[in-house]
């Protein structure tokens, strides 16, 4: 039993970081922009589809495709900032921004339908299924890539948020942003970086996603409620917060596991209401809420 | 002024008239089924807005009352071996089901605002879908049937459209008089600043709470409907998350917060939606095409269709 | 104050408006698209209706039993037709939601007034579907709802409507449990794991299953129901591979969670001797293209049909197929056949009724007469389940051949790789 606790512990930690990975985008946009980004979990669908078509069909390794994807997403995410975002204002804006996030991903999941079709896939590499042995344990390669690249993802955004003159106009935008631009902060353009930004990271979740899971175009609606969470629990905007909330919770729910697994996402939601209640603002919220 | 009101009535009338006339000028049931399906989301969209638009707390919880109101009529009917068209003299129970489930869920959830609120309820909607897959009472993840009705497949839709329409009658009615009401004055008190309406003597808490529970009770009354109709509910059915997000973007896009924007995004989301998807030559396409239909909504009516529509008339004038 | 708090302004007034008028105009127009031809006549094209999950959960299932129906009306119109009449299929979307299915089916019967309907994919779709068709009198010939609630759903047991060519669910594994008994006891599995996805479809035969092999003495290691609606099945898999288990019967519905499963226990070292799952390796080439051939090697899994079927019509099926659609014959899914053998049942049907009367239909398939199908014979039951249908066991072998293994001396019965090889890649 002690053996089965010890490895649904290590299962929690390293899945864990597979789900930092797709959170640390939403974070950035949620908690920078103040826009709920619906389409996260089909940006990291995109995400596993861009890997799947540089390693089939140019043979490229997962990672080293990662060089491509990211600046890719980059891209992808200032164009619909550009376009559609950075137009609303004031009070409808949080409402608003729901809606064309929503349509993105409508719209991506309806073009992915189109070129793949809708057999499931994976990502393969021999270290998709080869494992690191220690102290009897198999730690899969894949888990141990991504939770390092998690690591590594989450440690460069922390020098470009606190470490960078672009950091400061991000977090000054984000205390307040009337008084960003009154400082002549150029607030529209630090908006459209940053959701290029969570959008890019999102494309590395999308293929450490793909390599541990099929998946399709639509199997990023699953993700969303559960990133939704993570994100909330780790406090807004908090990229390690996000990182340490994925691996609580899915350590909490891969332990319920052993005994009830049909109970353990209820244990999870269970366990972040409860924790919500005592603290509102998550592990590492900002003493400050936003300005409405 | 009275020329003004009298237009807004005689407005009024109009539209009324054409909704109760509809499933006769299109006596088609298939079309008539739009209408069904339009009236269920006009009821659940106002009901939505009557504690969300209102207290700018935004629920992505309501599939839980949605659900609850299904499988009280379902179980209810099932155990106490009702059929035919009695059925429908549950329905009050099915909302006091629902209003009873709000208080709970409100006095955990409504301690928290914005986001972390947001999330709370998606927290909630989800315990409640796993005890529908997990309890035996539900049927599990089987779901339950609904007892067969008799009724022709003739009048069989016009029938629920028009059950369905007192449903959204009633919701419509519900917003215009929490609208009127000083107990809407402090709900929207609440949604522009809450710490200052408390200040000011607002007993936040309760008058959320009673938003909430009202809100619950319509929402599960108009689940119940929908069971009815389609004659069946299943956990991921019942308790659907895509439920929540399209009564939220319907609010959205019609304006969050008036009285006819729900009303208006859910007369054109619903019927276009489903229309959409019976177009043979769009097969898997409709996706591209509703989201291309939003992005254009959101360009050029970026605060919804009532609140722009609004400012656009103004200026004319 | 008082403008911005009017309750109903002029603009909303006239925007409410608009939009039932076109609410109504969009529902209209839906409408106008149909023929007037209504069911039962005798000349001009066939039209059959149906609904699919062409995108959403189901969408990987539902693309599959597309190209199944289309199949079969191309074949039936490329030798004339059934009785001389052509074959108009008409196939909407339902993005996997019931909602949607229900207007589906709605606007097939009372605005295209299609002959006869033909059923979506999966259970949970099917419940609503069944009830528009039981209202107005149509026969519901499907081959995907398999689920008790669909053949126990009051429209049902009213009016006998619903008609599943496919293998009853319960029984499925039987021939695997026989072959488990007929084996010596010192080469039978000692232990089991039973991991289910939460699902009305994927538990029954797997619980059958596990009390007769309890009976024979082999012993359960694991036995747990997770649940389906999660992207990551890493933890219960993890769990049956620590169980050491020596056979393993997985629960499942589909690709993804048999792949998930596979991946982890090749990631533990994992092999168990034995592996079958319900549903998913049956996929074809939407299987092996998500858990690779040689790693396929060896996973069985219970169907009435493989491609490689001994029956006239299925190979000349299996090969149009192959002819449309690329691939090779072991990439067929089982779906197509399904779906080719609602067709087929349709067919049948029309020919010894003399037209699209639905009731002569309805009651000529209670008739108790032997239909074969592309899946082998098919008889109806009183609430429309195919009695006949007998269960095979299949498996995957030499890196990308799909062969029917049980029962052992059948037609068509190629051995068993009695041990599953280890994972290779």
């Amino acid at each position: 039993m002690v053996r089965e606790i010890y490895q649904a512990v290590a299962d929690g930690i390293l899945v864990g970081g597979v789900y930092a990975l797709m959170a640390v985008g939403l974070t950035l946009i949620f908690g920078v922009l103040d826009i709920i980004n619906i389409a996260q979990g089909v940006l990291v669908v995109l995400g596993g589809y861009l890997s799947y078509s540089l390693s089939t069909r140019a043979h490229i390794d997962l990672f080293a495709g990662l060089l491509i994807t990211i600046p890719a997403m980059f891209a992808l995410g200032v164009v619909v900032h550009w376009a559609f975002i950075r137009r609303l204002r004031g009070a409808e804006r949080t409402s608003m921004t729901l809606l064309v996030t929503y349509a993105v991903a409508l719209i991506v999941e309806g073009v992915l339908y189109k070129i793949y079709g809708a057999n499931n896939v994976q990502l393969s590499a021999p270290y998709t299924t080869a494992s690191l042995h220690v102290a009897g344990f198999y730690l899969p390669w894949i888990y141990v890539y991504g939770f390092l690249l998690a690591v590594a993802l989450v440690a460069a955004v922390y020098l470009l948020l606190y470490r960078s003159r672009f950091g400061r106009s991000v977090r000054a935008t984000m205390a307040n942003e009337t008084a960003a631009r009154l400082v002549g902060i150029d607030t529209g353009r630090v908006g459209a970086l940053t959701f290029g930004i969570g959008v890019a990271v999102t494309a590395a979740g999308g293929m450490v996603f793909g390599a541990t899971n099929a998946f399709n175009a639509n199997s990023g609606y699953d993700l969303i409620s559960r990133l939704l969470a993570i994100v909330i629990l780790g406090g807004l905007g908090s990229i390690a917060g996000a990182l340490a909330a994925s691996v609580f919770m899915i350590t909490l729910e891969s332990v319920v596991t052993i005994w009830y697994p049909t109970w353990a996402i209820a244990v999870f939601y269970a366990a972040l209401v409860g924790v919500l209640v005592i603290r509102p603002r998550g592990f590492f919220g900002r003493k400050e809420v936003r300005a409405q | 002024m009275i020329g003004e009101r009298g237009a807004k009535a005689g407005g009024l009338v109009l539209l009324v008239a054409a909704a109760v006339a509809f499933p006769l000028a299109f006596p088609d049931p298939a079309v008539t089924n739009y209408g069904v399906f339009a009236m269920i989301f006009v009821t659940a969209a106002s009901a939505w807005n009557v504690f969300s638009g209102y207290s700018g707390y935004i629920s992505l919880g309501h599939a839980v009352f949605f659900g609850s109101g299904a499988y009280a009529m379902g179980i209810a009917a099932r155990d106490w071996n009702i059929t035919g068209a009695a059925v429908f003299e549950l329905l009050p129970l099915c909302a006091a089901v629902g209003a009873a489930i709000a208080v709970p869920f409100g006095l955990i959830a409504l301690r928290v605002r914005r986001h972390t609120f947001i999330v709370i309820t998606i927290a909630i909607f989800f315990i409640f879908q796993l005890m529908a897959f997990n309890f035996s009472f539900t049927g599990g993840s089987a779901g339950l049937s609904s007892p067969f009705l008799t009724w022709q497949e003739s009048v069989y839709d016009t029938r629920f459209y028009y059950i369905a329409l007192a449903c959204a009658a009633g919701a419509v009615a519900l917003s215009w008089l929490v609208r009127r009401s000083s107990f809407g004055l402090r709900l929207r008190a609440i949604r522009d600043d809450e710490d200052r309406a408390s200040g000011l003597g607002v007993r936040a808490m309760r008058v959320k709470l009673s938003a909430f529970a009202a809100s619950a009770g319509l929402t599960a009354t108009i689940g119940a409907v929908w069971f009815y109709y389609v004659n069946q509910v299943q956990p991921q059915t019942g308790f659907d998350p895509l439920f929540d997000l399209t009564v939220v973007l319907m609010t959205f896009l019609g304006g969050y917060g008036t009285i006819a924007g729900p009303v208006l995004g859910a007369l054109l989301v619903e019927p276009g939606t489903l229309w959409l998807n019976t177009q043979p030559q769009l097969a898997g396409a409709s996706e591209i095409v509703l989201g291309v239909v939003f992005l254009v909504v959101v360009l050029f009516v970026p605060r919804g269709i009532i609140p722009t529509g609004g400012e656009w008339i103004r200026r004319l004038r | 104050m008082r403008p911005h708090f009017a309750c109903f302004s002029r603009t909303a007034l006239a925007s409410v408006a608009v939009a039932i008028a076109s609410a109504g105009a969009l529902a209209a127009c839906g409408g106008s698209g149909g023929s007037a031809s209504g069911g039962g006549s005798s000349s001009g094209p066939i039209t059959i209706g149906a609904s699919l999950s062409l995108t959403g959960d189901f969408s990987a299932d539902g693309q599959a039993f597309d190209r199944g129906y289309k199949l079969w009306a191309s074949d039936v119109d490329a030798h004339g037709g059934i009785d001389g009449r052509q074959v108009k299929l008409t196939v909407l979307n339902d993005a996997s939601n019931p909602n949607q299915a229900v207007t589906n089916y709605q606007t097939l019967i009372s605005t295209d007034h299609v002959d006869l309907t033909f059923g979506p994919f999966s259970s949970l779709i099917t419940t609503p579907a069944e009830a528009v068709a039981a209202r107005a009198g149509y026969a519901f010939i499907e081959g995907a709802g398999g689920a008790p609630t669909v053949f126990d759903a009051p429209p049902n047991q009213a009016d006998h409507n619903v008609f599943d060519v496919s293998l009853p669910i319960a029984d499925e594994m039987v021939p695997f449990v026989n072959w488990i008994k007929s084996l010596p006891p010192a080469r039978r599995p000692k232990t089991a794991a039973y991991p289910m996805a939460q699902d009305p479809f994927a538990d029954p035969p797997v619980q059958h299953a596990q009390e007769e092999l309890r009976k024979l003495g082999v012993k359960t290691v694991y036995s747990k129901v997770f649940p389906e609606e999660v992207a990551d099945y890493k933890a219960p898999a993890d769990q049956v591979a620590a169980s050491g288990a020596q056979l393993v019967v997985l629960g499942s519905t589909d690709v993804p969670t048999v792949g998930a499963f596979m991946q982890a226990f090749e990631q533990q070292h994992y092999t168990p001797k034995m592996f079958i799952a319900a549903a998913g390796p049956d996929q074809g080439q939407s299987f092996t293209s998500a858990v690779g051939a040689a790693n396929a090697n060896g996973v069985m899994v219970p169907n009435g049909w493989y491609p490689g079927y001994p029956n006239a019509a299925s190979k000349k099926m299996v090969s149009q197929y192959v002819a449309k659609y690329g691939g090779g014959a072991s990439g067929v899914n089982a779906d197509v056949a399904e779906a080719y053998a609602v067709g087929q049942v349709a067919a049948q049907a029309i020919t010894a009724t003399g037209g699209t009367d639905n009731a002569k239909i309805i009651s000529y398939l209670h008739g108790g007469h032997p239909i074969s199908t592309v899946q082998g014979p098919v008889r109806f039951d009183d609430l429309g389940e195919n009695g006949s249908a007998a269960s095979f066991i299949f498996q995957w072998q030499k890196n990308g051949s799909y062969d029917q293994v049980l029962p052992p001396g059948a037609p068509g019965s190629v051995p068993i790789l009695a041990a599953k090889p280890a994972w290779s890649s």
